[in-house]
Order: structure tokens, then sequence, then C-alpha cells
């Protein structure tokens, strides 16, 4: 036979699918003290569970948009190696919701668009909303998206409330398929823990895959 | 005649959770037709692995049987229709002697048949088909992955018909096809420009170069797996499958052709 002789030249690196998640935070007054630290904490701790993970540590680029007043980003996407830990977010103003939202998605379809223009395969986005109050800008546009999304299977949407504040009503307005977490206390560790390892899931999934999240795994911590 | 060379191997994100191999390939040979397929089992689905194997049997024959009359037509809708409910029908059969449903056999598809001096072929799903015509790599058909990474169109899906890729041509300055799983694809195929490694073409000169009298145990054998046990199965969790027709140009005389209508050219899509 002819020789065989196939080097690394000769054979492609494909770049790992990507799971584009986005973390839309409520940084408004009423999460000043020791519920914004905790998030805080929360999100970096998430962070270093998603560095940990073989598959999710090369598949997860994140971004953080937070609602106040209006909508900001803190970060935009990146893979965990690229993100910026963050020190410390601000706690004031408004829970201007629907304009984070908004923001959120927008962020998401062009992260989308990157991933198509350069060839990189990815699965469907992640949109985690957390709040501990109520809107205080008008979210049908914002719900109407996210609802879309979810029925046409283009989006996973975790709707996070956040202490005895939050309205729950609302957050299940972005959530046709599940009811809204409300956590238990400020179990933001155990909350990001549980995330970390839901994307890692996703991120060795195949075709054909349907991934179950692990509900069982919500227990002492949060309540659907 | 093209001398062929079909593997699977099972993948490590297989062996790490207890799954089989779902990827199947299969070869046959008659009546002056050599048939190539491969089928990639779904992993969500509980009997994907006999699925994937009832798809490369089934095909097989039916290629076989046949070439003739899906060559010589212009009816791609029609043979698309006949090949499905071909499969489809041995799904119902498989399933009822498993007891499950059809849809836990979920696979993808993909075949090369070539006699004389006409080639076809059809593909359902992910993966890639390619082929080494006038020295040049070229994908024939590429992954229909839907919009995300794990979605993907199986022959038991609604939508199996209007996705699958029917194709033809001549086989004048053809070395050699290559047909590959999704986990083999992460190695041979380039996703970001649509084009093939440059080892398929390497892969289709040594299978053509090969002596005609091979054995499962051969030295050229042993070579071609221990490239697909190590180097592609290690770029990926997934199965990894390849199925290779190749021939030497230089040395080739038309292959028997099977008796029937003349081949069009064109492809159905």
């Amino acid at each position: 036979m002819a020789t065989l002789n196939i080097g690394a030249d000769d054979l492609v690196d494909n770049p790992t699918p990507r799971v584009p998640v986005s973390l839309c935070l409520d940084t408004s007054t009423s999460m000043a003290g020791s519920p914004i630290a905790e998030l805080v904490r929360g999100v970096n701790l998430f962070y270093e569970a998603i560095d940990e993970d073989d598959d999710a540590h090369d598949s997860a680029e994140i971004n953080i948009v937070e609602f106040n007043s209006s909508a900001g980003l803190v970060h935009d996407f990146a893979s965990i190696e690229r993100l910026p830990r963050i020190s410390s977010l601000t706690a004031d103003g408004l829970t201007a919701m629907a304009a984070g939202v908004n923001l959120a998605l927008d962020t998401l379809e062009k992260r989308k668009a990157t991933y198509s223009g350069s060839g990189v395969l990815y699965y469907q986005p992640w949109l985690v909303l957390m709040t501990d109050g109520a809107p205080t800008d008008n979210i049908e546009i914002a719900v109407k998206r996210v609802v879309d999304l979810v029925e046409t299977k283009k989006l996973t949407v975790f709707p996070i409330g956040i202490g005895s504040r939050a309205d729950m009503n609302t957050l299940a307005r972005f959530s046709p398929n599940r009811p809204p977490l409300r956590l238990d206390g400020l179990k933001f560790k155990e909350f990001f823990e549980w995330l970390s390892k839901s994307v890692a899931r996703v991120s060795r999934s195949t075709p054909g895959d349907t991934v179950k999240l692990d509900l069982e795994g919500l227990e002492g911590w949060a309540e659907l | 005649m093209f001398k062929e060379f079909h593997y699977q191997v099972r993948g490590h994100g297989h062996l790490q959770d207890g799954t089989p191999v779902q990827d199947r390939t299969k070869y046959l040979s008659r009546g002056g037709v050599q048939v190539l397929c491969l089928a990639d089992g779904a992993g969500s689905a509980t009997h994907s692995q006999f699925g994937a194997q009832a798809v490369v049997d089934e095909a097989c024959t039916t290629l076989v049987n046949r070439f003739a009359d899906f060559a010589a037509s212009d009816d791609g809708a029609r043979i698309k229709v006949e090949l499905l409910e071909q499969l489809v029908s041995k799904f119902n059969q498989v399933a009822n002697q498993h007891g499950v449903e059809s849809r836990e056999l979920a696979s993808t598809f993909m075949c090369v048949a070539v006699s004389g001096e006409r080639f076809l072929g059809a593909h359902v799903g992910d993966g890639v088909v390619g082929y080494l015509k006038n020295g040049e790599l070229k994908v024939i058909s590429a992954p229909d992955n839907a919009e995300f990474a794990n979605q993907t169109t199986f022959v038991t899906s609604s939508r199996a018909a209007e996705s699958m890729r029917l194709f033809r041509g001549s086989l004048e300055g053809v070395a050699g096809f290559i047909l590959m799983s999704d986990g083999t694809a992460e190695s041979l195929f380039d996703a970001r420009t649509g084009r093939l490694a440059a080892a398929c073409a390497k892969l289709i000169a040594a299978v053509g170069a090969a002596p005609a009298d091979l054995s499962k145990t051969s030295k050229y054998t042993k070579r071609l797996r221990r490239l697909m046990d190590l180097k592609i199965r290690n770029a990926t969790k997934d199965d990894c499958s390849i199925g290779i027709l190749g021939r030497n140009l230089a040395r080739t005389r038309p292959n028997r052709p099977v008796v029937g209508h003349q081949v069009p050219r064109g492809s159905h899509r």
C-alpha cells in the first residue's frame, strides 16, 4: 500500500461548539448590601466551576448584562480564560428588567451571528434572568421575544427570584415551559454550581441528545 | 473496481457513560454494483445502534438491487420517498422485534453506490460525503446541523425526505469517495471553510493503492484502523466511523456496469 503518513497538518482542528450564556442581573437599589455581594461571589464561583470542567471550559462563553434604571453590558461574551472576574457590582436605581432582557437577547443574537460567520457551531443559547423585585418598565415586548424564542426551541431561559419580594408572576411570564426558581435565601453559590454542571451537560451533548436538567439537584436551595 | 475500507470505533464519551458504539458501516458488492453505507445512531435514542445497523443493511441491499432504476430516473423526489420508505419499513420491523417505538432507532444515513462509470448516493443528517476528482478533494454533501450543534435530521424525522440530499454523476476522473460520521468529521472536515482535510486525499489514495486481496488482518487494514483508533478518535468524545472507496486511476478499467438504462447527468437535491 502507499505510505500512510498522516500528520497534524493533514487533519483539522475544529473549534469546540459554544454554549453562549447571558447572565442578566438585577442591580437595582434593593439589591444593595448582602444580596449584591453574594451575587458577585456566586458569579465568580460560577466562573471557577466552568473553568474546572473540561468540557464546559472549552465551550461556555458568558456575558453579563445588568439592569437598574437602564441596562448596560458589564462585559461582553468571552471564553472562561478571557473572562474578567468581577470584583463588585453597584446596586442603584430602578428595575428596568425589560431593557435588561432586550439587551441580553440582542447580545445573544449578535454572538450567534459571529459564530455563524466564522463557522463555529453552537448550542441553544441560555438566558439567566435574576431579580429580587418587580420591573419598573414595560415588559410586554421583552416577554414576547423570550417566549417566541423558547417556544421555537431557540433559547433556554432560567428566571430566578431572589428573596421573598421577587415578583414570581412576572418571572413566570418569561418562562413558558417551566416555572421560575426562587432561591432559598441568598444561596447563589448552590445555584451557580448547579448552572455550571448544566452547562457542562449541554457541552457534552451530541446530535439527537435531549439534555434534561437535573431538577433533583435543585433541592435544598431553591424551589420551582 | 474500487477497493474499500470501512470501520467504526467507540467514542471516549460512550466509553465513559457506558453506551455502546452507535455508528455502523457496511460494504456490499454484487452484480457489478459496489455500495458503501454509514449510519450514526442518535445519542438520545435507546436502540439507535440497532437502527444504524438496520439502515446500513437495508440500504446496501436496496442500492445493489435498485442502482439501475435509481440511476436512470429523473424523478429525484420519487427516489427519496422510495429509499426512505424502504429504510423506515426496516426500522419498524426492527423496532417491533425489540418492542420499542421506531423513533428509538433514530439514525443518520449516508451512502455511495458505483457501477460502470456512474455513481449515486444519498445523505440524511450530519456527517460528510466527499470525493477526490481530478486530484481535487470536494465535498458532495455537507452536514445538516439545523441551527444548533446538537440538532440534526434522522431517517425517522418528519422532515427526512425534505432534508435528504441525493446526488449522482460520472466516475470519470474520480479516484475515490469518503464517508464520515460527525465524530470523524471533527478531524477530517473543516466546519469553518466547508472543506475536507488534506488527510482525506491520502486516505483515498492509500485505499486505492492497496493490494486487491485484502483481509481484515492485513497490514493495510491495521494501519487504517490504527489511525481511526488513535488520531481520529482522540479528537472527539463521539463515536467515529468512516467509509472509503478508492481506485488507482492509472490502472482503472471501467467497472462492469449493472444492466440498466443510461444514467442522465445531474443531481437531485
